[in-house]
């Protein structure tokens, strides 16, 4: 090993970095093993998405041939795998596009949303949570955890609803489903697939301002549960660094009890919360799912929905595997910013 | 803990630990009692036990009695949280659906809880391929949102309660068998354990009456605290139309039903989310509490 | 502690930003719709009615139906036609100067091309063509163009010619395809499929610019159109499957026309001054329909018993305001030859004598499949309800199109609430064909497209009435047969039983002017104007 490798210890990470690296590709290729199977097993026609239901048998087995669905099972996989190793995820059966290119257009809706949600999630949890672990046991304590259990225990689809008929259809302040007000749709030029910048880009500030509408209320109800998250994971970081001895001396030192929590303590957290916020990122795929289905939010998690309701699996294997690699990746973020920071696991 | 010790001293000895066990938890229980939290969700759910068990008492009509003459009415002395687009009372249907509620989270948990606790504590007390072979199968689990999995699973499996609570169930059990497994291991090198070993028991015998009890605590805390999760999936799904079916009154499925009258009958659609938010607020808070009172790290 | 302070700063500016009442441009139509069902544009593979209204308005037609009289035929790319003296063939005169998107000129060879490329490619669109004896072997020699204005149309088999003219003016799979720009897209010789899905190579008054799948499709006025530029810039087809969606969006004047909403929102619309509804008749029929292949369903006691079970007009009285009206035979409503509906009432002593006569005095167990959409489902739980009376405990499985139909198809189900009939065409036929036909009720003849056959109800009369009526030339005489083979159907208990005939309601601002649902779904936006 040291023969290839320059130093003992850096050798040991590459190899545990391969390591993992198989790993994930392993995981990947059960997921889609998985996912290919389920496909296989449910009992959703994808010729009778495209032939329609009154077309005659002709034609049902003419397209059943077409889509390769005569073949056994594991031939299909096989030729899953090989047009996957040339970067192919085939063609969504259902709007024709190639799946990536399916993926392509509707994934910025997604991250768009999910993005501002972290940024609500964070920007109200982190200060919740140093307010609650400043008061730690006291009233303030009590009302953020239960505000933050609150945010655990909501289910995001109904908070969409009454948020739609509150702030939408009662107080007129939020914009309704969708991404943009209709007459708007397709004015901007595509350039990233984020509204917010395609519009800010083109100098459109009246889409803008539309788009921002209609991206708040969402963006905040996907948020709350990482809001929750993070307010919590917070707490126990802040309470963690408020018991140190350095803390202790920093006070002795007659600092203000704002520098000791900002400057010393919250300083000292940075990492760990990057952590915690990389993973609330990847977990806002899933809220996404329901949040886009009540706000007709054109993205990833209707995309995905509206094909596995259809039996389109290509759209879904694409989706599947495009999920896994987010969630290995931000894991693997995540892990990598504790070996290189964590002063432990050096 | 040598060839030294007499066999008598371990037969008395889980006697002594099961002993210990429940003085242990008696201190919990009045630790956890202390929190004014943690009471409030334990009555919500005790009330929500109740209601199930006595909700033909407690309803006020047939929760499957349609009166068409009487749709969509708003809450009244006669209907206390209004009728649906059928003329079913809305209370009547959420006192019956507890016990949907309850059947799912019941049943998800008494599938996950054994099979969760099999795998992880096979997985870490034997290692080797075993342990591999399971990990890699939780890390394809674990690497996927669980409300998508049990998305696909649903549809394969084709919509109902039943196999809404299979596919619950089957993205619930990574969790818990990594949890069995990390006990494990930190238990497998423990010295009673090899001191079993070297009496000559056989793996089956030290994994059900050794290993699995001393996992059982934490495994159970966790499974509380899924239960708000398992809730909120299962509402989900319902919200989704894959979930439990009409005319059986799960709450998720009566926001799903309710949504198409929203606007002038809020509370077909208010009734029912808030029943769910409740209980699920109600299990996390209880969950928070027994993890405050057994994990104090997280103090 | 200033996060917090500058966090609701923020959240209040974004509240407090503009909260003009949006108003949609007047030279736009903004249509809100479930796009669900919008799966491919090609007019030979389109499935479902929601494309028949986009390709309406992005190609022509030889014909048009009148949609305030549908058997009124009118001339579109054909300015005329005949038919031969022995009803074989029909004869096209196609009309002069005509372009399409691209710039090339219309031409017959256009239309039989088009024609001859539904029965090449056998997709969803070929089924009627093949129902009137077509096929991809005989249709370059029957449909042909004589020269570049003259198209004629030989029937393979006898049939009633004007059946041959309504599906001309009916079916998307009619439209006429710019062949030049098709073929310059072909892939592997597909006939260009894999383009039309999600292109389109028209002559319409709308011509497409965007479509993105599930989200939005955008068209603009084509200038270069042969009647007169349509007097609409623009037209937005939104995606939104929320029927509380689509309402609040109509009531805040953020879409002009609302497509498929709710029957609760639609009677809440109807006290808004500022809206319009259009109801429009369909020719389907939303029916429950049981399997005969069961053996408690071939029992004729048992299907009566059923049809006795039926709460028609609870169901009709607040299950269907908005998506159908009262009707209960296996011929659509309004047509000369429909008979009045025979007055089936849910009668549960009569039910359960039948049953008890049938061997089944304390019921039995079945299910029911059904779309899990309004208003199937609220059928189907009104449908259980009533059958528990009488003494049927009936479990609902609902599920999507293909998995309902799916069942169907392969002849796997008990009860099914579903809707059908095909019907675009005004005649007796297009519905019998769809409903009660079946000429072969062998497993292996997978007739899959007849309604008929997935029921296994057969009767070889009703049978050779449709066939005779069909080839009838005496219009009196060919009534007559259709009212006969609808006491038939009455006597005998069809397996279908029909429920309620299908209403399409739209509903729409006051200000947007001359539209007008088609029942045949080809609703045309060339003369939708704005008046403010």
């Amino acid at each position: 090993m040291s023969i290839f490798f320059p130093s003992g210890r850096s050798a040991r990470r590459l190899t545990s970095f391969g390591h993992r690296l198989g790993i994930v590709a392993v995981t990947l290729l059960g997921l889609l093993a998985l996912t290919f199977f389920i496909g296989r097993v449910m009992p959703l026609d994808p010729v009778l998405s495209i032939v329609g239901s009154d077309a005659d048998q002709s034609t049902y087995d003419q397209v059943f041939k077409q889509l390769g669905l005569d073949q056994p099972l594991y031939t299909q996989f096989a030729y899953y795998l090989r047009d996957l190793l040339h970067g192919d995820l085939g063609r969504a059966l259902l709007t024709g596009n190639a799946v990536t290119a399916d993926i392509a257009r509707v994934f910025p809706a997604t991250i768009e949303l999910a993005t501002i949600a972290i940024l609500f999630g964070t920007f109200v949890g982190v200060p919740l949570g140093v307010f609650a672990a400043t008061r730690k046991g006291r009233m303030g304590d009590q009302v953020v955890r239960v505000i933050s259990l609150c945010g655990y225990s909501v289910p995001v689809f109904w908070f969409g609803m009454m948020g739609l008929i509150i702030f939408y259809a009662w107080l007129d302040w939020a914009g309704g489903a969708g991404r943009v007000d209709l007459a708007f749709d397709g004015l901007v030029q595509s350039r990233t697939g984020l509204l917010l910048v395609d519009s800010a880009l083109a100098g459109e500030w009246e889409v803008f301002h539309s788009a921002i509408k209609h991206i708040t209320l969402p963006a905040c109800i996907l948020g709350l549960h990482s809001m929750a998250y993070i307010a919590r994971m917070t707490r126990s970081f802040m309470l963690a660094q408020l018991s140190q001895e350095y803390i202790i001396t920093a006070r002795v030192k007659g600092l203000s009890e704002h520098e000791v929590i900002w400057n010393h303590a919250f300083r000292n957290i940075l990492v760990q919360l990057l952590t915690i916020v990389a993973l609330a990122y990847g977990s806002l795929l899933e809220g996404a799912v329901l949040i886009e289905t009540v706000f007709a939010w054109p993205g990833f998690g209707s995309y995905l929905t509206s094909s596995l309701l259809l039996g389109d699996m290509n759209a879904v294997m694409g989706c599947v595997l495009l999920i896994g690699i987010i969630f290995v990746t931000l894991n693997l973020i995540a892990d990598a910013l504790y070996q290189v920071f964590d002063p432990r696991t050096r | 803990m040598t060839t030294t010790t007499s066999p008598a001293a371990f037969d008395s000895t889980p006697q002594s630990s099961a002993q210990a066990l429940r003085q242990n938890l008696l201190r919990n229980l009045r630790k956890l009692l202390r929190n004014p939290l943690s009471v409030a969700g334990l009555v919500v759910i005790l009330l929500l036990l109740l209601l199930a068990a006595f909700a033909p008492l407690v309803a006020t009509h047939n929760p499957l009695l349609q009166d068409l003459g009487n749709t969509l009415k708003a809450p009244s002395a006669a209907n206390w949280f209004g009728t649906d687009e059928y003329g079913r009372d809305i209370f009547s249907r959420l006192v019956y659906g507890s016990r949907i509620t309850l059947y799912i989270i019941s049943l998800v948990t008494v599938i996950v809880g054994p099979v969760g606790l099999t795998i992880g504590v096979v997985s870490g007390y034997f290692g080797g391929w075993v342990d591999t072979v399971f990990m890699r199968i939780t890390d394809i689990f674990v690497s996927f949102p669980g409300l998508v999995l049990a998305l696909a699973f649903v549809a394969a499996l084709g919509p109902g309660l039943d196999h809404a609570v299979i596919a619950i169930a089957l993205t619930a059990w990574p969790p818990i068998a990594r949890l069995a497994r990390a006990e494990t291991l930190s238990l497998r090198k423990a010295d009673f354990i090899v001191a079993v070993q070297l009496q000559g028991a056989s793996p089956l015998r030290i994994l059900v009456r050794h290993v699995a009890p001393m996992c059982l605590s934490s495994v159970v805390v966790r499974l509380t605290m899924n239960m708000a999760g398992i809730i909120l999936t299962a509402a989900g799904l319902g919200f989704l139309g894959l979930g439990a079916q009409p005319p059986i009154p799960e709450w998720g499925a009566m926001i799903s039903a309710g949504r198409r009258y929203m606007l002038e009958c809020w509370w077909l659609v208010a009734m029912p989310g808030a029943a769910i938010m409740m209980v699920s607020l109600a299990f996390n808070l209880f969950g928070d509490g027994m993890r405050d009172v057994l994990d104090p790290r997280s103090e | 502690m200033k996060l917090p302070y500058l966090l609701a700063a923020c959240a209040l500016s974004i509240a407090m930003i503009g909260s003009a009442q949006a108003k949609t441009p007047t030279d736009q139509l903004i249509i809100g719709m479930s796009m669900n069902n919008l799966l491919s544009l090609d007019p030979a593979g389109a499935t479902g009615n929601d494309v028949v209204e986009v390709n309406a308005n992005m190609y022509d037609s030889l014909v048009e139906l009148d949609p305030a009289d549908t058997y009124k035929i009118l001339p579109g790319l054909a300015e005329s036609w005949s038919v031969a003296a022995d009803n074989r063939s029909i004869t096209f005169k196609i009309r002069k100067g005509v372009k399409f998107h691209s710039g090339n000129p219309l031409t017959a060879e256009d239309a039989a091309w088009s024609l001859q490329r539904v029965l090449k490619l056998n997709l969803a669109l070929a089924s009627v063509w093949k129902g009137y004896g077509f096929t991809a072997a005989n249709v370059e020699q029957n449909i042909r163009a004589l020269d570049a204005e003259t198209l004629v149309l030989t029937l393979p088999e006898p049939t009633d010619p004007k059946l041959v003219v309504y599906t001309l003016g009916t079916s998307v799979g009619a439209m006429v395809l710019d062949r030049k720009k098709v073929l310059a897209n072909e892939k592997d010789g597909d006939m260009g499929r894999a383009w039309l899905t999600t292109n389109e190579a028209g002559s319409g008054p709308f011509a497409l610019n965007e479509w993105r799948q599930k989200d939005v499709l955008l068209m603009t006025r084509y200038d270069g159109y042969w009647r007169s530029p349509a007097k609409l810039k623009r037209v937005v087809l939104r995606h939104m499957t929320e029927s509380q969606t689509l309402r609040l969006m109509l009531e805040r004047g953020d879409i002009d026309v609302a497509n498929g909403m709710s029957v609760p929102d639609v009677e809440a619309m109807k006290k808004n001054p500022n809206v319009g509804i259009e109801a429009v008749k369909r020719g389907n029929v939303y029916y429950v329909a049981v399997s005969v292949k069961d053996a408690k369903f071939a029992d004729k006691r048992v299907r009566l018993a059923i049809r006795n079970l039926i709460d028609y007009d609870g169901i009709n009285k607040t299950v269907m305001p908005n998506y159908g009206l009262y009707h209960q035979r296996p011929v659509q409503m309004g047509l000369p030859a429909t008979l009045p509906n025979p007055g089936y009432k849910l009668d549960v002593p009569a039910a359960r004598k039948l049953l008890a006569e049938a061997g089944f005095p304390n019921g039995f167990k079945t299910t029911i499949r059904v779309l899990s959409d309004p208003p199937f489902i609220n059928i189907a739980t009104n449908l259980q309800s009533t059958l528990a009376l009488g003494g049927i405990e009936a479990s609902v499985i609902p599920g999507t199109g293909n998995q309902v139909y799916g069942a169907m198809r392969d002849r796997q189900f008990e009860i099914i609430v579903g809707r059908g009939g095909g019907g675009a065409e005004p005649h007796p036929h297009s519905s019998l064909r769809s409903l009660v036909y079946n000429p072969d009720n062998r497993d292996e003849a997978k007739l899959t497209n007849f309604q008929g056959w997935r029921t296994s109800f057969i009767s070889p009369e009703i049978n050779a009435l449709i066939e005779k009526a069909e080839i009838e030339q005496d219009e009196k005489k060919q009534t007559a047969m259709y009212q006969e083979i609808q006491k038939l159907y009455d006597q005998q208990v069809g397996a279908i039983q029909p429920v309620s005939q299908m209403v399409d309601t739209v509903v729409l601002q006051k200000d947007v002017r001359n539209f007008h649902s088609h029942p045949a779904s080809t609703t045309r936006w060339r003369e939708v104007s704005k008046q403010r």
